[in-house]
């Protein structure tokens, strides 16, 4: 098989030509066919055709749900049609088997049929960022730049805040402090009674529910994307509570506006509080100003409809399929978007409550939603029907804007990433664009562009790529993706054997987390965003308390930051102890977990699932073994070689890290055995003594370069990477390697593809 | 004032083609056809501040044969199903001036924790610290099948200013957590009917969403026509099922508000008149059976313009009791409360009973109290308690004279009367004696 030249999918299907069609519970790879295959071409494919395609004198194609039992019987008693009694029991079984794998199922379909670009609705989470970009209007990243902290107020006040009272006014890092009995070390500040107020926005880096936590024993408050109505009101400090907490779900890559107030009476004997907060599959920890600026920001509308989750069958979200549920929670969060425009319509430009004439105001604001949710213009015969219509017919103008935003939010056109009246169009070039690299919509540089018809070549829609990485969408994208293709989202709880690993707890599973992101997010937004310092960086980033755990030279109380490693022990992310912990076992490692994700996350290689029925061989059994001794002696039968062949030596060459990460020479008193060997996809065999050495071969191999491409690519534009080309997965990669293998250089041309290269219907 | 996560109960509550009419609308299921409806039984405590004036309010005499003083004549066409209860007192102590313990200590009938809110007097105090009366008998009704309501139970607050503090709060979901009452007669609207009207304005859009379906379908390939087919089964689907939805609410009427009455002072008489339509709409609806209507807070300042009372009602209550002219505009702001709780009164008892026997009246019993005794002396004995209709079959039209007892006694008897009998309700020290006797 050489493949260095051939796409991914012909390989797959010459896989699959020696492995599907053999009969499913024969292992032995014959060249003859089996003999349901035999009998099919024997007796029925005269009339169903070679693969069931049909004839001219049987035009159906044989496709459909039933299951190989269901279809084994039909066939018995219907097949061949003259003459049902000649087809035995076993012949049917045998046929009904045959076709299933080979083209009757839909998943022998998804096979046959060649990769292109289907009709696809919004994914939730671009539903929710569109929505988001669509009812706030404003664009909040040109805000968030590079100072931190929020802006504080001091008034001589007391419960009532009154802006004439105010003393100072200062930018400081975070909510945190506590006076005590002393008075705040601020001039002309009343020792008795003050009050505060600091404001700004907070970052949310990721979608998800964020747990915030006020801590005082005085009066305090807190809005967070909401000025009205406050997240907490604990004003009124009631008896032994000094600790409040509620949770808002944001969405990542977003800044909202942020507000505390506080105020200590006559009779509060102390002062202090503190801003916590709990972001998602993290402990509480007091805000950091990472994630605060001083500036203001608009309210950020935030859809709480639930959703049914996305397909993922094929590894990546995707909006290529409907369901009643569906359709229900689009109408739901339609009439919630419509409802929160409603209740806001002092803001649209223009409207005035009491105005007879607001009807224009309103009818022009209706326009516009239109041709956003829409990503791009409207004639006026639609708009007669989107929005004239309820005007002329709605009790009021505030009844009629509610219509018609309920009407826009549920039309094909705003629901479907791709109903545009010509695809080239540049509106529908940019409206690819936003959905490729933030999942929104696109800002107002990228309509401007749009508007005056500017991205018709290549070079200008990479040129506005290029500007879209700088900015937290793009930034959220990416993390998404990382943790997609670290497989994190299957480690949400992680627990560890407490008389083992004394240690592990959630908060050192928290640190973690911010230790991976943080070097994830540095390797990425660097200038040389080198996709093979991922694998094979020596640098990790501790903070004190991780540092002692894993044997690096820190002050316990130091913050995170880069520390330089044994480049013989580490070796990027893939050795990173939060992956070591993840892919492990509560008291044991697991180098099959890890041997698993290395051949199919980083080298790319598709593995059937287990077979179905095994007893993991308990480490009681075999004391004196190692676990590498234990792994291959469970997986020794030439059943499970078949994959373990592989899935083995890769998972032994992270042996040295135990099961929460740490180094180790030793398992059960034995050295570690980290050496193996590993057959690339054409076959050439590759021996590594350890981790390290494994992960420099993968940073330099085609395959895991192709195979993180492919994810990639997946992971922006929801579509298979095939139905742009049959060589482009080769195009990207051979550009990749001229780009030194430049990360967001890659993404620029990722999201340009997919923006740029489609074809009419 | 909708906060994202009202948005998201909102959701949850609303339904969209899954056949969710019948409870939003409490229309009996099928399961219960069978067994005989007991009869429903309803509360409404309505509450307005500053005390009464005691000799202008309580009759002179005990028993069925008594005489209506001037601040609650307007009780007279249902006397005789009224009872006058003199003689209950809010005993307890602890933190907060009186007009906190007052209004906090009124329905939950324990004390306040101490807290950072410095009143005129006492030490400063923060919230109850236990559940009110009727969050209690709403629970208990919550908890069993048939007396279970969509809401359970409704707030209504009547130009109840925009701050959170403990002259504010009267209902209480448990210890440190007030409940407050919606006094925007639209935003009540919305909770109460507002999937109504957005399933309406769903069903008047769904033809346009199925003819955009079909002009777009040309765009697409045959293979991708698919989903834009089904998508419009879905749609079609959802038509079907919100036009049989609309054929279940038909005979459910959605009251009409007055466009634009804003949050005014000069407005209190129009917002109490919206308010307490909505009340009894949604009881007729059996939305709810237990109900709260709040006229302002402990401390009320409403300024009553249209009675040609230029003083605002707390500062007037502080007047002593040798200032007729004080006395007597006090005696009419008492009476135009008493005025609206006729008209609740009154649009109950002109309502027939939804499936049932009699008026809606027969089967609701509607409480008005106070936070104070008197206002000039801030006494928190003889707290006003008056009782107009049948929901809890007491024994009405009397005067009643108590020995001065615990207020946490009517509490139980409340609770009682819904068939929920409690032995202790807030501080249990105040409970040895139990519920009231003699009430039924």
């Amino acid at each position: 098989m050489n493949c260095l030249h051939t796409t991914r999918w012909s390989l797959l299907r010459s896989w699959l030509a020696v492995c599907w069609l053999a009969v499913p519970s024969c292992l032995t790879l014959a060249n003859e066919p089996s003999p349901g295959e035999a009998i099919y071409r024997q007796q029925c494919a005269s009339c169903h055709g070679p693969q069931g395609e049909g004839t001219s004198q049987y035009d159906e194609r044989l496709t459909g749900e039933l299951s190989v039992e269901a279809l084994s019987a039909y066939i018995h008693e219907w097949m061949p049609e003259e003459a049902p009694e000649e087809c035995t029991d076993e012949e049917a079984r045998q046929v009904a088997a045959y076709i299933h794998d080979a083209f009757y199922s839909p998943i022998a379909q998804a096979r046959i049929a060649p990769p292109r670009v289907e009709l696809s609705r919004l994914t939730v989470g671009q539903h929710r960022q569109v929505l988001a970009d669509l009812v706030a209007g404003a664009d909040v990243a040109a805000a968030w730049d590079d100072q931190r902290g929020l802006t504080a107020e001091y008034f001589n006040s007391g419960r009532r805040i009154r802006d004439e009272d105010r003393v100072l006014e200062r930018i400081e890092d975070n909510v945190q402090f506590d006076h005590g009995k002393q008075p705040p070390p601020i001039d002309n500040l009343s020792a008795e009674e003050f009050a505060g107020r600091w404001q700004g926005g907070v970052h949310a880096p990721e979608t998800g529910e964020y747990e915030f936590v006020l801590k005082t024993k005085n009066g305090a408050r807190l809005w967070v994307n909401d000025d009205e109505t406050a997240l907490i009101d604990a004003w009124v400090r009631s008896g032994e509570e000094s600790e409040y907490r509620e949770t808002r779900f944001l969405l990542g890559g977003r800044v909202y506006p942020i507000r505390v107030e506080f105020f200590k009476s006559k009779q509060d004997p102390e002062a202090g509080l503190t801003l916590s907060w709990r972001r998602p599959k993290r402990v509480e920890e007091v805000v950091a100003p990472d994630y605060l600026s001083p500036h203001k920001f608009p309210e950020t509308f935030v859809m709480q409809t639930d959703f049914p989750p996305d397909d993922r069958s094929q590894g990546y979200e995707r909006g290529t399929s409907i369901s009643k549920q569906w359709d229900q929670a689009a109408t739901y969060a339609a009439i919630e978007a419509a409802g929160y425009v409603v209740e806001r319509l002092h803001e649209v430009p223009g409207y005035k409550q009491d105005d007879s004439r607001r009807g224009d105001a309103l009818r022009a604001y209706c326009r516009q939603f239109a041709e956003r949710a829409f990503r791009g213009p409207i004639d006026d015969e639609l708009a007669a029907v989107l929005i004239d219509r309820h005007f002329d017919q709605a009790n009021s103008p505030e009844q009629a804007t509610k219509l018609a935003l309920i009407l826009i939010l549920k039309s094909p056109r705003f629901l479907y990433v791709d109903l545009h009246d010509h695809p080239h169009d540049s509106h529908a070039v940019a409206a690819r664009l936003a959905l490729g690299l933030w999942d929104a919509l696109p800002d107002e540089a990228l309509r401007k562009a749009a508007d005056a018809d500017e991205l018709q070549t290549r070079e200008q829609v990479a040129a506005h790529a290029r500007r879209m990485l700088n900015h937290p969408l793009a930034a959220a994208k990416m993390l998404a993706f990382f943790h997609e293709w670290l497989n994190l989202h299957h480690m949400q709880h992680i627990a560890k054997d407490a008389e083992q690993f004394p240690e592990f707890n959630e908060q050192v599973l928290s640190d973690l987390r911010e230790s991976l992101d943080r070097q994830l997010n540095a390797i990425m937004w660097s200038e040389a965003s080198d996709f093979r310092q991922l694998l094979v960086s020596d640098a990790l980033y501790f903070n004190g308390s991780l540092a002692k755990l894993y044997g690096a030279e820190l002050p316990p109380e130091a913050d995170f930051q880069p520390i330089q490693l044994d480049a013989q022990r580490r070796s990027g992310v893939l050795t990173h102890p939060l992956l070591m912990t993840g892919f492990a076992h509560r008291e044991q490692t697991s180098p099959i977990h890890r041997g698993v994700f290395l051949a199919r996350n980083v080298l790319g290689r598709r593995l059937r699932p287990p077979q179905e029925d095994f007893d993991v061989i308990s480490p009681d059994l075999h004391p004196e073994m190692t676990t590498r001794e234990r792994v291959a002696l469970q997986t020794e039968a030439k059943a499970c070689q078949q994959c373990h062949a592989m899935i083995n030596p890769l998972g032994f060459s992270l042996e040295h890290f135990d099961a929460m990460g740490r180094f180790r020479s030793e398992d059960n008193k034995k050295p570690v055995d980290a050496s193996g060997e590993y057959r690339t996809i054409d076959g050439q065999p590759v021996a590594f003594d350890s981790a390290v050495e494994l992960a420099q071969f993968a940073a330099e191999s085609t395959e895991a370069q192709q195979a993180f491409i492919e994810r990639l690519f997946h992971h922006v534009a929801k579509q298979p990477l095939l139905a742009y080309g049959e060589t482009k997965p080769s195009e990207l990669r051979e550009q990749f390697v001229r780009e030194e293998f430049n990360m967001q250089t890659l993404l620029v041309e990722i999201a340009t593809t997919m923006a740029f290269e489609v074809e009419s219907p | 004032m909708t906060t994202p996560r009202s948005r998201r109960e909102f959701i949850r509550q609303m339904g969209i083609g899954a056949a969710a009419m019948p409870f939003v609308l409490n229309l009996p299921s099928l399961g219960f056809a069978n067994a005989p409806p007991a009869r429903k039984q309803r509360l409404v405590i309505m509450f307005s501040p500053n005390g009464v004036v005691p000799w202008n309010f309580w009759p002179d005499e005990e028993g069925e044969k008594f005489t209506l003083k001037e601040s609650v004549t307007p009780l007279a066409p249902w006397q005789d199903r009224t009872l006058f209860l003199k003689g209950l007192s809010i005993k307890m102590q602890g933190d907060g001036d009186r007009h906190m313990r007052g209004i906090g200590c009124l329905l939950t009938g324990i004390e306040l924790f101490p807290g950072n809110i410095q009143g005129g007097s006492d030490t400063p105090a923060g919230w109850a610290s236990g559940h009110s009366i009727d969050q209690e008998i709403k629970r208990y009704l919550q908890g069993k099948p048939d007396t279970r309501t969509r809401f359970g139970s409704l707030e209504f607050g009547v130009l109840v200013p925009e701050r959170a503090d403990t002259w504010t709060r009267m209902v209480y979901d448990g210890p440190n957590k007030p409940i407050a009452p919606i006094d925007d007669p639209y935003q009540m609207f919305s909770k109460l009917y507002g999937q109504m009207k957005d399933q309406a304005g769903v069903r008047s859009i769904l033809d346009a969403v199925a003819e955009d379906l079909r002009k777009v379908e040309s765009r697409v390939s045959a293979d991708d026509r698919k989903l834009l087919t089904d998508h419009a089964t879905f749609v079609r689907e959802m038509e079907q099922e919100l036009a049989r939805d609309a054929d279940l609410q038909l005979d459910h009427v959605v009251p009409e508000l007055e466009p634009g009455v804003r949050e005014e002072n000069e407005n209190l008489p129009k917002i109490s008149k919206m308010q307490i339509d909505l009340l009894v709409n949604s009881f007729k609806a059996d939305f709810t059976r237990v109900a709260t209507l709040q006229y302002t807070n402990s401390v009320g300042q409403a300024k009553m313009s249209w009675l040609g009372i230029d003083e605002t009602h707390h500062t007037l209550s502080h007047e002593p009791d040798g200032d007729k002219a004080a006395q007597d505009q006090l005696t009419k702001i008492n009476k135009w409360f008493c005025e609206q709780m006729a008209y609740l009164v009154k649009r109950l008892d002109e309502t027939p009973e939804p499936g049932g026997e009699g008026s809606m009246l027969d089967h609701t019993t509607v409480v008005w109290t106070n936070e104070l005794g008197q206002g000039n002396n801030h006494t928190l004995n003889n707290i006003p308690f008056v009782l107009v209709g049948g929901g809890l079959d007491f024994q009405m039209g009397r005067s009643l004279k108590l020995p001065n007892v615990p207020h946490q006694r009517l509490l139980m008897s409340l609770a009682g009367g819904f068939g929920h009998p409690i032995e202790k309700f807030g501080n249990p020290n105040f409970c040895g004696d139990g519920p009231l006797t003699g009430l039924a």
